[in-house]
């Protein structure tokens, strides 16, 4: 029960997840916004509007500063010639093993924002379900799908 | 046949009528709002709508031309956009033969074919001769039964098996399983929906009125409940029907390879899984079928894929408990049926019992205090920490040698068999609470049709999760890990 050599990912995924929510979550402040234009803004239904805008902007300055460098500190992988395990979760921790003779397919994908830190995220597809290691160095990224592709390979079994 | 060629024209008719399946609640709106419109008459609108769709099926039957070489099938279909579909011999998994009442009364066929992909749904001749079906599916299995040879991995079930064995559901049975069915409370929904829409019609219309003044005079609360009757025993009735339809004619019949299951009255659908496809078994017992002690079989098929995509298949629709275990072990030889097995520690019950009843008890107090419902509503958060505990009492997991069980309960008990090599992955999950009391939630994926199913328990002990996905690890072989705390060790399935 040896436990496989786990890798953590780059730490520039910490600065891509902040833009990311910085520019995702604020879609969250329509909700207070939406509230305000169909009650108004009355006695009761502006403290409503603040305490909602307080929850978000709350919330949006933690998914800035504290949950993607719990995210990143989380984050671990090991692919060996047997089986991909991932490790995750910033509240609640999973762990999930891959047997790699179950791997379809793995590719490797690259939004704009991964590509201006020179990141891309591998996608290992089963027959049942899609993983995703979310920000690799592209180089490191390249040479993760490879494997695993090699070892799937290796390990080629029916579904 | 290494020419296009068409299907039989019946197909455009039976197209049609898919069309209206799909979009059924796209006319139904088209109807209403066509019912409004004073100026422009209601029969112009259905017969405008039926001609459109027959044309559309016509122009899809011209356009559909199929053909086989070299032990490919090359369909070319569409309207506008053409689309080449090839099938090759040695990715076909299953061909199935069925017959909807529209070719029946032709005398046709519907011819599905399916591979491990979702785009052979769209490979489904819709209407061709039975001669023609058995000939297609003769020059492909051909190829196919001389090309395959995963099945040999598993030869051990169709060597045990002699040629074709024939499962028949007795009528009694068939007759519970139509009266405990489970589309009960799909029916009773579609029901309240319909009412919904109509009541206005209704009441306004004069036969209401008329009806009512038969009645005896009664309070609202007694006209309540007789409304919710009829509605129940309605329900029930269009349930009870519904499943005698589908699952009348139940067989059962097991090949050297696949097993196929044929079912119903009218629509007769016929479902062909190789042994080798088998993904994984699950036993279901309902929350009225078990008190009785009936469950039913179902089982997981990769590649196969019914109209909703899922690979869910009924094996068996309802079998006397006792019996389970010898009709598996009919059916699948290969697999273990008993196994030794842990259930989550006595700490996990709290965390069951409050799950189940928080939510429910939240909800009623909003339901009585705000809502000033009756206080007979406070029955069911009583009733939800029974919940809770009987999916405290079912939750477990097992592992034999290349097999797990995993057994847990939502409404109804659900049993499901897993080979360890059938697992696309395993996911222990750990909540900040479930951390600080060492337990773990375990998850494993199978595949499904064109999907996964998942099968879930919750509140294990953390070390068995671990050992549990080190079984995995183990891709079926190595010796059996003990549970870590021996008090939690119990004998599954534990069907006497």
């Amino acid at each position: 029960m040896a436990e496989p050599l786990f890798h953590r990912i780059t730490p520039r995924a910490i600065r891509v997840w902040q833009w990311g929510n910085s520019i995702g979550n604020l879609f969250y402040f329509i909700i207070p916004a939406g509230y305000a234009l169909f009650f108004g803004l009355d006695d009761f239904h502006f403290w409503m509007v603040i305490l909602l805008a307080a929850i978000f902007l709350l919330t949006w300055i933690l998914s800035i500063v504290w949950i993607p460098y719990l995210s990143w500190k989380n984050w671990r992988y090991a692919v060996d010639e047997k089986e991909i395990d991932l490790k995750r979760g910033v509240f609640v921790k999973t762990r999930t093993l891959i047997p790699l003779s179950r791997v379809q397919h793995v590719d490797t994908r690259q939004g704009p924002l991964l590509r201006w830190y020179g990141l891309s995220s591998v996608t290992i597809s089963t027959a049942a379900t899609t993983h995703e290691i979310p920000a690799l160095d592209t180089v490191i990224a390249d040479r993760v799908r490879r494997q695993i592709s090699t070892y799937a390979r290796l390990a080629e079994d029916d579904v | 046949m290494s020419d296009f060629e068409r299907q039989h024209p019946v197909a455009a008719v039976s197209r049609a009528f898919t069309l209206i399946r799909g979009n059924l609640i796209t006319i139904l709106v088209f109807l209403f709002v066509g019912a409004q419109s004073e100026n422009f008459p209601f029969l112009w609108w259905i017969g405008g709508g039926f001609g459109l769709l027959l044309v559309m099926g016509i122009l899809n039957w011209w356009r559909f031309l199929y053909k086989i070489e070299d032990g490919t099938l090359h369909i070319k279909s569409g309207i506008f956009v053409r689309k080449n579909i090839y099938l090759t011999k040695d990715r076909i998994q299953v061909i199935d033969v069925t017959s909807g009442i529209i070719q029946r009364l032709f005398g046709l066929v519907r011819l599905d074919i399916q591979t491990a992909g979702s785009s052979s749904r769209q490979a489904a001749l819709e209407a061709i001769t039975r001669e023609k079906a058995n000939e297609i599916n003769w020059i492909l299995r051909q190829e196919t039964e001389s090309s395959v040879e995963e099945g040999t991995t598993e030869a051990g079930v169709s060597t045990a098996v002699d040629d074709a064995r024939t499962i028949k559901i007795p009528y009694k049975e068939l007759l519970i399983a139509a009266s405990t069915s489970g589309s009960f409370g799909i029916a009773l929904s579609i029901i309240a929906t319909i009412f919904s829409q109509l009541e206005p019609l209704i009441s306004e219309s004069e036969y209401f009125e008329y009806i009512f003044g038969l009645l005896p005079s009664q309070t609202d609360t007694v006209l309540i409940i007789a409304i919710i009757a009829v509605f129940v025993i309605f329900a029930w009735l269009i349930s009870f029907f519904s499943t005698l339809l589908t699952y009348g004619n139940f067989q059962l019949e097991l090949n050297k390879k696949e097993l196929v299951v044929s079912r119903g009255i009218f629509e007769k659908k016929r479902i062909t899984v190789p042994f080798n496809r088998i993904q994984a078994i699950h036993i279901t017992e309902g929350i009225i079928r078990q008190p009785l002690g009936y469950a039913s079989l179902h089982l997981e098929s990769a590649g196969y894929g019914d109209d909703k995509g899922t690979g869910s298949i009924v094996l068996f629709p309802l079998i006397k408990q006792k019996n389970i275990i010898p009709l598996l072990d009919e059916v699948l030889p290969d697999y273990q049926k008993e196994m030794d097995g842990i259930k989550p520690p006595s700490r996990s019950m709290r965390r069951y019992l409050l799950r189940s009843s928080l939510p429910v008890t939240a909800a009623t107090a909003v339901l009585y205090w705000l809502l000033n419902f009756n206080i007979l509503i406070w029955i069911l958060p009583v009733a939800s920490v029974y919940w809770g505990w009987l999916k405290y009492r079912d939750a477990a997991v097992g592992w034999g040698t290349d097999i797990f069980l995993m057994r847990s309960r939502r409404l109804s008990k659900s049993t499901a068999y897993i080979k360890k090599r059938r697992i696309q992955d395993a996911t222990i999950i750990q909540s900040p609470f479930q951390k600080w009391r060492n337990l773990c939630s375990v998850q494993v994926f199978v595949a499904s049709g064109d999907q996964g199913k998942s099968f879930t328990v919750r509140d294990i002990e953390i070390d068995d999760g671990m050992k549990l996905l080190y079984q995995v690890r183990k891709n079926g072989t190595g010796e059996l890990a003990h549970p870590t705390d021996e008090s939690n060790a119990i004998l599954l399935p534990g069907w006497a």
